[in-house]
């Protein structure tokens, strides 16, 4: 999909785009480079979903309109400044995890209160924004079952060597 | 007035940029993987997540090494056929790890992160109509799993695909021609006129297809060591080659990577060196 500024017969320029809202509506700012009338554009819910579907990201040079820029950034902030980690189920409900759904109940490990190095949080991003939430969920279950309180690169270690990884 | 065509690019957000930057990504990944197979059939329970594991088997007592993409998201089995049931996806330091059974066999598949009897719900802001883009969905997570996975260095990897014909033309495409396919199939009318019909609807691609592995040939009694009939129908041969016959033997899906004389795992070891050998004359 394009637009073109009619007046100036110029293609517009994507300048922002908004997550999607309540409603599944993503909003796309687009601007003439010549004369910078702008337009919105608004996704309906099934639009959204087949963006998502597609696994790309609207916005200019491909920003995610969809999840944060950073979606651990925060998360590892917060883990710097002592705080407990952000829920599984609302990260992955924000990183657009197809089982977001299926992580339901996290009480047990929220009592726990597992947290994550910056560095391990770090290994997170090098892997399909809809499994993080799995993997998180997984790592941390391990370390529960097996003592720890703190994930780090360790303790990752240590669970890859135990399932042949 | 300018037309669609007159325009380059999509006004900053490239979405043709990124999904040719996910198929270079999958290309990168799959760099130390020397072949490629895809298991499919077109036809529902005739065995093809058990003959995939099966084959991967056989490859190990040929010293190869192997991996397997369970790529049937709504039946995903091969994590509980290789006992990784409970292994959880753990970032590596290129990507997720790929878990290992005691074979020695890597497994990607959603059987570890799903509980039993659950089906893959995926979320979505589309309050149902789940059919328009759900196939589309299960593309683009399959495309990340190829990409963001360590597979590291690899003699075959084996693509477990889900059943339906022209679901099965759909992997053809999203592959590439580098894939080549084989299709399992059992002794009956009915199951070759399903295969039939994937061999056809695979006829406009150039994905190889290497032949058909017959599963269930007759079934193994190991009390008397014969292998008797279980289908009496006389059917029509396929297009394609016969890679080998495989008797029915309850036993089949808890064999192990050990040699053994049963007549299951000898067909399979002949199959596997067909395949091999059919694979590298290809090369």
């Amino acid at each position: 999909m394009k637009f073109l500024c009619i007046s100036c017969d110029e293609p517009m320029k994507i300048t922002t785009a908004a997550p999607p809202d309540a409603g599944g509506s993503i909003t796309a700012i687009f601007a003439c480079p010549g004369c910078s009338h702008q337009i919105a554009m608004l996704t309906n819910p099934f639009e959204t979903q087949m963006v998502q579907s597609l696994g790309v990201k609207i916005g200019p040079k491909g920003d995610a309109p969809d999840v944060p820029a950073e979606p651990h950034a925060a998360a590892a902030a917060a883990v710097a400044a002592g705080a407990a980690p952000e829920s599984l189920a609302a990260e992955a409900a924000a990183g657009g995890c197809p089982f977001a759904a299926m992580l339901g109940d996290q009480e047990e490990l929220k009592q726990d209160q597992i947290t994550w190095t910056t560095e391990a949080l770090a290994r997170l991003e090098n892997i399909p924004e809809f499994v993080r939430p799995m993997a998180k969920q997984g790592v941390e279950h391990y370390a529960k079952t097996n003592g720890h309180s703190v994930v780090d690169d360790a303790v990752m270690q240590e669970a890859r060597g135990r399932f042949g990884m | 007035m300018k037309s669609y065509h007159d325009i380059v690019g999509d006004g900053g957000s490239n979405v043709v940029g990124q999904v040719e930057a996910l198929h270079g990504a999958i290309a990168e990944a799959l760099s130390g993987v020397r072949h490629r197979l895809a298991v499919g059939s077109g036809k529902g329970g005739v065995g093809k997540s058990t003959v995939t594991y099966s084959l991967a088997l056989a490859l190990r007592r040929q010293g190869r090494s192997v991996a397997i993409l369970d790529a049937d998201f709504n039946g995903p089995c091969q994590a509980h056929l290789a006992g990784l049931g409970a292994a959880p996806w753990i970032p590596g330091a290129n990507g997720l790890a790929l878990p290992h059974n005691t074979e020695g066999i890597g497994i990607a598949s959603f059987g570890s992160l799903l509980p039993d009897a659950k089906p893959m719900e995926i979320e979505s802001v589309a309050q149902g109509e789940e059919q328009t883009w759900r196939g589309m969905r299960e593309f683009a997570m399959l495309a990340q799993m190829m990409s963001s996975i360590d597979w590291g260095t690899l003699d075959m990897l084996l693509f477990d695909l889900p059943p339906g014909a022209e679901r099965t033309r759909q992997y053809a495409h999203f592959f590439g021609e580098s894939t080549p396919f084989v299709l399992v199939t059992i002794p009956s009318e009915l199951s070759h006129s399903v295969v039939a019909r994937s061999i056809s609807a695979l006829a406009d691609y150039p994905n190889p297809i290497l032949g058909v592995i017959e599963n269930m040939a007759g079934y193994y009694c190991a009390d008397c060591g014969e292998v008797k009939p279980l289908f009496s129908s006389t059917i029509k041969e396929l297009a394609v080659p016969t890679l080998g016959s495989i008797p029915f033997d309850p036993a089949l899906a808890g064999r192990s990577a050990e040699s053994s004389e049963d007549p299951a795992t000898l067909a399979l070891d002949a199959i596997a060196r067909r395949i091999l050998e059919d694979l590298e004359s290809q090369a």
